[in-house]
């Protein structure tokens, strides 16, 4: 059923889920990109990351990553293309 | 006439009690300054206007050159009264509203300043000076690249060297800033493993701040000479404060990431980060803006724990997408990732750097899965079981040619839809024609469809970088994996190992051999630990 409110009225009554998600994310993510100057000369060197062991920053990384998963959507159709071919290629 | 004359008294008092940061906190230049600034430039222009000899007069009789200065108490010297009368024809002649001019005067006046500095037993008294006066000028550099009318006006302004090769007015602002780092450098005070004393105190600041400049105009590469400069005679960075170190090792990080070296890059980083007090979320997150990146070229991802960090907001949305498309091999997905985030990357300089060198790791995911298609061990059953397939694992590269042929087609538009007899099928995009791609859109490039020689070339490339394991068997036409019986059989594994590991193993074949050629005599500089970084002075 087609609606006959004029897409405007539309517009301003119906709240729209999306916008203050993406405005929080622009807000989060715009950033001078400047590296500014401390508010302060130095600090104890206990406090920082650098004094507590290697631990921490071990697992910042990633380095076995690789997926062994053939089942997704991309490698079937892959998988697919690579059977056509072989078929045509029998026939 | 008397302000002038109290203004210059007052200085003399300062210099006479060697008081470097009173003569700071006297000898500004900005507009928001106290009335009596603006009263001084006023007399200035009644009483002694230009071409009169005044200005250089009055300097004279109240800033006179003593002999027989005792210990511990100063005197004026010739560059630092130079150094007055630019300062005095500073406020006489100041138009704050007239940036070009305002950006000429304030330029001589520092290197004015940087003459005097560079006196060897009074110039210290300068150094706090010169450090806000290079700050101002910072500045005011910073806020005319942001005008482009006003930049427009300068580079008018301005003659060429030979070559018509233009400085702009942030490399010129740069190479003062640089000259009084190399006067701080080249002070004698202390050595290299003590604390600092005297102007090498400020090494780290003034290289910073012509750092800072530096990156603002995208000449990060005027920084070598001074990188070099520290390595020869600078002191241990860990000798100067937090806040320096951390400053100085983000744009060393950055300058290595420029020049594409990534593991240098990330040392410099991770240390940054790690030396940066956890309070200060906006620095962390600026240091992670180009430590995440320099770690995916190093083929390493984020983990959740990094990313779930408050500095971090916002960066699983840009760079999970791009991790995910790496792992999965995935073209359409990583173009997609890219795009998401174009913007924000590109404002960074990371878009480019990313899209192309990222590229031979998806090439090495995408190769791999088609082998985990293709190859009768891996079929039906744990990739990591025993081979019991007699015949060498191997990746046609035909088969490959295959896949990559059917996600060329992706790339250019087309679209998988089940057709009749329930089988996929591509549909051409809309209007039947495939999508012109540029050349960095296509797998090759643009729309060049691949072939059994593309396929070859790109192999050999990811064998070459170590990356793939193997060597190609030209007449069989495939890719042979090499090694399977030292990892039980498993072909996938010895015929891509972890990237990460590859890329490490290549480095340091890099510096063995380096190692090597100096032991031959065959270089001049042999090179220093494996994991030192030009520029990043350690202790002994």
């Amino acid at each position: 059923m087609a609606s006959t409110q004029p897409k405007t009225d539309v517009k301003s009554t119906e709240p729209k889920p999306e916008q203050p998600i993406t405005e929080k994310k622009t807000a989060v993510l715009e950033e001078d990109d400047e590296f500014e100057d401390f508010p302060v000369d130095d600090w104890e060197a206990e406090d920082t990351e650098a004094a507590k062991g290697n631990n921490e920053t071990k697992h910042l990384w990633e380095e076995s990553w690789d997926d062994d998963d053939t089942s997704d959507d991309f490698s079937s159709q892959l998988k697919e293309e690579l059977k056509k071919v072989e078929a045509a290629k029998n026939r | 006439m008397s302000l002038i004359a109290e203004f210059l008294g007052s200085i003399r008092g300062f210099i006479q009690t060697q008081n470097g940061d009173e003569l700071r906190n006297w000898l500004l230049v900005e507009p928001n300054v106290a009335a009596h600034y603006y009263e001084l430039g006023q007399q200035l222009r009644s009483s002694c206007p230009a071409n009169s000899g005044n200005i250089e007069k009055l300097v004279e009789k109240h800033l006179p050159e003593e002999d027989d200065v005792p210990e511990g108490r100063g005197s004026p010297w010739p560059g630092f009264n130079s150094f007055m009368e630019e300062y005095l024809k500073y406020w006489r002649d100041v138009d704050f509203n007239d940036i070009v001019k305002l950006y000429g005067r304030l330029s001589d006046l520092l290197i004015s300043c940087a003459n005097a500095l560079a006196n060897p037993t009074y110039g210290i008294m300068l150094l706090q000076t010169s450090m806000s006066l290079s700050e101002a000028l910072s500045k005011l550099v910073m806020s005319i690249t942001k005008e482009p009318s006003l930049m427009a006006q300068i580079q008018g302004d301005m003659t060429g060297d030979e070559a018509g090769e233009k400085k702009s007015i942030v490399e010129l602002a740069a190479d003062i800033i640089q000259k009084i780092f190399t006067s701080c450098l080249t002070d004698r005070s202390s050595t290299r493993w003590q604390p600092p004393k005297g102007k090498k105190i400020a090494v780290y600041l003034f290289a910073n701040l012509t750092l800072k400049l530096l990156f603002a105009c995208d000449k990060s590469r005027l920084a070598v000479q001074m990188f070099t400069n520290l390595s020869t005679s600078g002191p241990a960075l860990s000798l100067y404060p937090a806040s320096q170190r951390v400053t100085f090792l983000y744009y060393l990080g950055r300058f290595n990431f420029d020049h594409g070296h990534y593991m240098r890059a990330h040392w410099c980083f991770e240390e940054a980060y790690r030396q940066c007090h956890p309070q200060f979320l906006k620095h962390r997150r600026q240091i992670l803006i180009y430590w995440i990146p320099s770690n995916l070229l190093l083929a390493r991802f984020p983990s959740q724990m990094l990313l779930s960090r408050p500095e971090a907001a916002g960066f699983a949305d840009i760079f999970i997408p791009i991790c995910a498309a790496i792992r999965t091999g995935n073209f359409v997905a990583f173009h997609q990732a890219l795009n998401a985030s174009r913007d924000w990357l590109w404002d960074r300089g990371l878009y480019l750097t990313l899209l192309y060198r990222l590229k031979p790791l998806v090439w090495r995911s995408f190769t791999r899965k088609t082998f985990l298609l293709t190859w009768e061990g891996a079929q039906g059953g744990d990739p990591n079981m025993m081979n019991t397939n007699r015949a060498a694992p191997a990746l046609s590269l035909a088969d490959l040619v295959t896949t990559a042929t059917y996600v060329q087609k992706l790339l250019e538009g087309y679209v998988p839809t089940i057709a009749a007899g329930n089988t996929l099928t591509l549909i051409p995009p809309q209007g039947g024609q495939p999508k012109r791609l540029m050349p960095s859109e296509g797998l090759i490039f643009g729309n060049k469809q691949p072939d059994p020689d593309s396929m070859e070339s790109i192999v050999a490339g990811l064998v070459y970088a170590g990356l793939l394991n193997g060597f190609i068997a030209r007449q069989q036409k495939k890719f042979a994996v090499e090694g399977a019986k030292r990892k039980n059989g498993n072909a996938v594994l010895a015929g891509w190992p972890c990237p990460y590991e590859s890329i490490m193993e290549r480095f340091r074949e890099d510096y063995e051999e380096e190692l090597a050629a100096a032991d031959a005599g065959e270089t001049n500089e042999p090179p220093g630990e494996f994991e030192d970084v030009p520029g990043w002075v350690k202790m002994g």
